[in-house]
C-alpha cells in the first residue's frame, strides 16, 4: 500500500509538470523576454512576433489541423484589424468606451461573423476547390476595401490613437513595452485556447478531417460541419491578432487583408511546420527575424525569405520543427552525439557554399542596383570592389568549393544518419 | 417481420450503365447475412447505396422501418448503421487510439463539442481501450494508423465499423487478401462484434461465408438471382451456373 501511495506520490508532479510546464515555460518567458531584449526595436520586434504567432497558429487551425489550404487568411486578420481601429475611434470619440485591453475581441468577433458568412459556403468542399474559393473571397475583400472607403478608409487606411482607453493596471499603453504585455498577455491567451481547442472532440474530428474527409461520415460525422467550424474558430483568432495589430501600429490599411498578407502567413506556418501545433510559432519568430533584422542588412531579405521556402517544401516539408522532430528518436537512443562529427563535416563546406551564393546575390545586387560609378560594397563590414575582379574569384572559389565538398560529404552523413536511426541491436537490449 | 434493412427495387446506373438493376432484399435483425457474386456484379455499389455513399437512381432502402434513401452517410450512420471498406479506409496521421476514439465520439454524444477535453473523459477513454483489446490492437495504439500491417489496418477497419454501436454492421470485403491464420482471427473478430447485431458482409472466401452467414444472396450482373440458407445456396442449380459458372470462367 505504502510503496503505491509513495509511486503516486512520485508520479503527481512529474504529470503535472508534464501539463503545466509548457505554460509556465511560455509565461515566464513571455515575463523574461523584455528584460533580456529591451532596446526599442526587440520590443517592437516582439510585438510583431506576438501579433504573427496568434495569426499563423490561427491559419494552422486550417492548414495543419483541418487539411484546409486557405488563401484568403488576412481577410479575417484584416478584418479584425479595421474593426478594433474603428472601436479605438469611438473610444476616443467617447461613443462607446471599454478599456483598450478588450477591443482585440471585437476584432475577434468581426473575423467570426466573416468567416461564418464565408465559411457557409466555402467548407462544403476541401482541396482546390476550397482553395480557390478563398483566393477569390480575398480578391473580392480587398477590391472592396478600395470602394468602401467609409470603412476601410481608401488607400490610406484608417488609423486611430489607443491611448486613449481608461487605464488598465496603470498603463495607458503610450509606449511599445505597455502594448507589450497587452499582446502578450493575448498571446498567451489565445495560444492556450487554440492548444485546448486541438485537445476537444471538435479539435480531434478535425484532424480526422484532414486525414480522410470520406470516413468521418461513416463514423456520423459530416466533414462539412466539421471543416466548418474548423473555420470560424480560425478566423476569430485571426481576427484577434487583426486587432493587435490594429492597437500595435494605430494603422490598418488594404495591405493588411490583400494577397500578400495571406501568403505571408502561409508561408510562416509553413516554414515553421504545419504537422506540429508548434510549428506555426516557430515559422512566426523566424520569419519576424527575417523581416527585421535581415532587412537592416540586405535589400534583398524578401528573396532569401522565398528561397528559404522553397527549401522548406522540397527537402524538409515537416517545417523547421520537423527538423527538429526528426532527431528525437536518435536522442531517446542517445545517439545524438555520433551525428555532430557528419554534421560539421557536411555543414562547414555547405555554409562555404551558402556564403558563396549570398556574396554573389548581395554583390549582383549592387552592380544592378548602386548608382553609377559607386563600385564599392561592404558585405558582413568587408569592403571591396564590385568591378575588380577580386571578388568574383573569391565567390567562384567559394561556390565551387563549397559545393564540390558538400556533394562529396553528404553521403557520410546520410551514413551516420541511418546508423544513428537504425532500431536498437538485441545486444543492446530493448526490441521497441 | 421486422426487418433491419429492406430493399426495394433499388437502381444504380452510371450514365447509360446500369449497374444496380432493381434489386429486392430483406434482412431479419439479429441475421449474418453474406451477398456474393461474381467480380463486378455491383456488390460493393450496392454496399455504397444502402451506406448512403452514392444516391439511389431509383427505388427505396429502408433501414429499421425508417425510409434512408439518399440521406448522407453521417445520417444513416446515426441512424445504427456503420460499414467498413473494402479498400482500408482509415485516419493514417492519427494513431490508432485516436482513430477507435475518434470513431466513439458520435455515440458518445460528444457531438461537434469544444467544451470537452477528450483526455479528461475518462468513460471514452475506457471505452476506447475496450476496443483496442477487442481488436487486439493494444500493443498498437500509440502508433499512427497508417504504419500498421495490413492484417492490422483491417482489423481496425472493422474496429472503426463496429465501436461506435450502430445495431447494422456492413462489412465489404473484411478478409480481403489474408492469409488463412489472419482470416480465422478475423472471423473470431466478426462474430465477436456482431452478437445481438444484424450482420451484411460481402465476401469472396466460401469458407468464411458458409461459416459466418445464416443467409446468403446472390448478386449477379446488378440483381440477385437467390437469397436462401447456405445449404441451399449450394444446391440451388441457378446460383451454380450464373456464379459459380463464371467464376470458374474467372479463376
Amino acid at each position: 500500500m505504502s510503496d503505491i501511495a509513495k509511486v503516486q506520490n512520485a508520479v503527481m508532479p512529474a504529470s503535472l509538470l508534464k501539463r503545466f510546464g509548457p505554460w509556465l515555460f511560455l509565461a515566464i518567458g513571455l515575463m523574461v523576454l523584455p528584460l533580456i531584449f529591451s532596446s526599442n526595436l526587440s520590443v517592437y520586434t516582439m510585438n510583431l512576433m506576438g501579433i504573427f504567432i496568434i495569426f499563423a497558429l490561427s491559419y494552422n487551425m486550417l492548414l495543419g489541423q483541418s487539411g484546409m489550404l486557405s488563401f484568403g487568411h488576412a481577410v479575417y486578420f484584416g478584418l479584425g484589424g479595421f474593426m478594433s481601429v474603428h472601436f479605438m475611434n469611438y473610444i476616443e470619440a467617447e461613443i462607446f468606451v471599454v478599456p483598450i485591453v478588450i477591443v482585440p475581441v471585437f476584432g475577434g468577433l468581426i473575423g467570426l461573423v466573416f468567416a461564418v458568412i464565408v465559411g457557409s459556403f466555402s467548407t462544403r468542399r476541401s482541396g482546390t476547390v476550397f482553395a480557390m474559393i478563398s483566393l477569390g473571397i480575398a480578391e473580392l475583400i480587398a477590391a472592396s476595401s478600395l470602394i468602401f472607403v467609409a470603412f476601410f478608409g481608401g488607400e490610406e487606411g484608417v488609423s486611430g490613437d489607443r491611448t486613449m482607453g481608461p487605464e488598465v493596471l496603470g498603463m495607458d499603453f503610450a509606449q511599445d513595452i505597455e502594448v507589450y504585455s497587452l499582446i502578450a498577455f493575448w498571446a498567451f491567451v489565445t495560444i492556450a485556447l487554440m492548444y485546448l481547442f486541438s485537445r476537444t472532440p471538435m479539435g480531434r474530428m478535425a484532424n480526422a478531417v484532414r486525414d480522410n474527409p470520406e470516413r468521418i461520415e461513416f463514423i456520423g460525422y459530416s466533414q462539412r460541419k466539421v471543416r466548418f467550424i474548423s473555420f470560424c474558430a480560425s478566423g476569430f483568432f485571426a481576427g484577434i491578432a487583426g486587432g493587435l495589430f490594429a492597437i500595435n501600429f494605430e494603422i490598418v490599411t488594404e495591405e493588411n487583408l490583400n494577397a500578400l498578407t495571406s501568403g505571408v502567413v502561409l508561408l510562416m506556418a509553413y516554414i515553421g511546420g504545419v504537422g506540429f501545433f508548434v510549428g506555426p510559432i516557430v515559422g512566426a519568430v523566424v520569419f519576424t527575424l527575417l523581416q527585421t533584422l535581415l532587412s537592416n542588412y540586405t535589400e534583398i531579405w524578401q528573396m532569401y525569405v522565398g528561397v528559404i521556402f522553397v527549401l522548406t517544401v522540397m527537402y524538409a516539408p515537416q517545417g523547421l520543427t520537423g527538423l527538429v522532430a526528426m532527431h528525437i528518436p536518435a536522442f531517446k537512443m542517445k545517439r545524438l552525439g555520433t551525428l555532430a562529427a557528419p554534421y560539421v563535416r557536411a555543414g562547414v563546406p555547405t555554409l562555404l557554399l551558402l556564403s558563396g551564393i549570398v556574396g554573389f546575390l548581395e554583390t549582383i545586387h549592387h552592380v544592378r542596383s548602386a548608382a553609377v560609378g559607386e563600385t564599392t560594397m561592404s558585405l558582413l563590414t568587408i569592403e571591396f570592389d564590385t568591378h575588380s575582379a577580386t571578388p568574383w574569384i573569391i565567390i567562384a572559389i567559394l561556390v565551387v568549393v563549397g559545393g564540390y565538398l558538400t556533394k562529396t560529404q553528404m553521403p557520410q552523413l546520410k551514413e551516420a544518419w541511418e546508423g544513428a536511426n537504425a532500431p536498437m541491436g538485441s545486444d543492446e537490449g530493448g526490441a521497441s | 417481420m421486422s426487418s433491419a434493412i429492406k430493399l426495394d427495387d433499388l437502381r444504380k446506373s452510371f450514365g447509360p450503365t446500369e449497374i444496380i438493376r432493381g434489386v429486392n432484399l430483406d434482412i431479419k435483425k439479429g441475421e449474418r447475412h453474406a451477398i456474393i457474386g461474381p467480380n463486378g456484379a455491383g456488390k460493393s455499389t450496392l454496399f455504397h447505396l444502402i451506406s448512403g455513399r452514392y444516391n439511389l437512381s431509383g427505388g427505396h432502402v429502408s433501414l429499421n422501418g425508417e425510409e434512408i434513401s439518399n440521406l448522407p452517410p453521417y445520417e444513416i450512420y446515426r441512424k445504427g448503421l456503420s460499414r467498413s471498406f473494402q479498400v482500408t479506409n482509415i485516419f493514417p496521421i492519427l494513431s490508432v487510439f485516436e482513430n477507435v476514439r475518434c470513431s466513439l465520439m458520435w455515440s458518445e454524444e460528444y457531438k461537434y463539442s469544444f467544451w470537452h477535453l477528450v483526455d479528461r473523459e475518462r468513460k471514452l477513454n475506457d471505452r476506447t481501450a475496450e476496443v483496442l483489446e477487442e481488436i487486439g490492437l493494444t500493443s498498437r495504439q500509440h502508433v499512427p494508423a497508417g504504419v500498421l500491417t495490413y492484417a492490422e489496418q483491417r482489423a481496425l477497419e472493422i474496429g472503426l465499423a463496429a465501436a461506435g454501436g450502430a445495431d447494422v454492421i456492413l462489412l465489404d470485403e473484411p478478409t480481403a487478401g489474408m492469409s488463412h491464420s489472419e482470416t480465422d482471427q478475423a472471423i473470431e473478430l466478426i462474430r465477436q462484434i456482431t452478437v445481438g447485431k444484424t450482420l451484411v458482409m460481402v465476401e469472396h472466401d466460401m469458407g468464411v461465408v458458409f461459416d459466418l452467414a445464416d443467409r446468403i444472396s446472390v448478386l449477379v450482373y446488378g440483381e440477385i438471382i437467390a437469397t436462401d440458407t447456405p445449404e441451399n445456396i449450394r444446391n440451388n442449380k441457378a446460383v451454380q451456373e450464373a456464379y459459380l459458372g463464371a467464376e470458374a470462367e474467372h479463376a
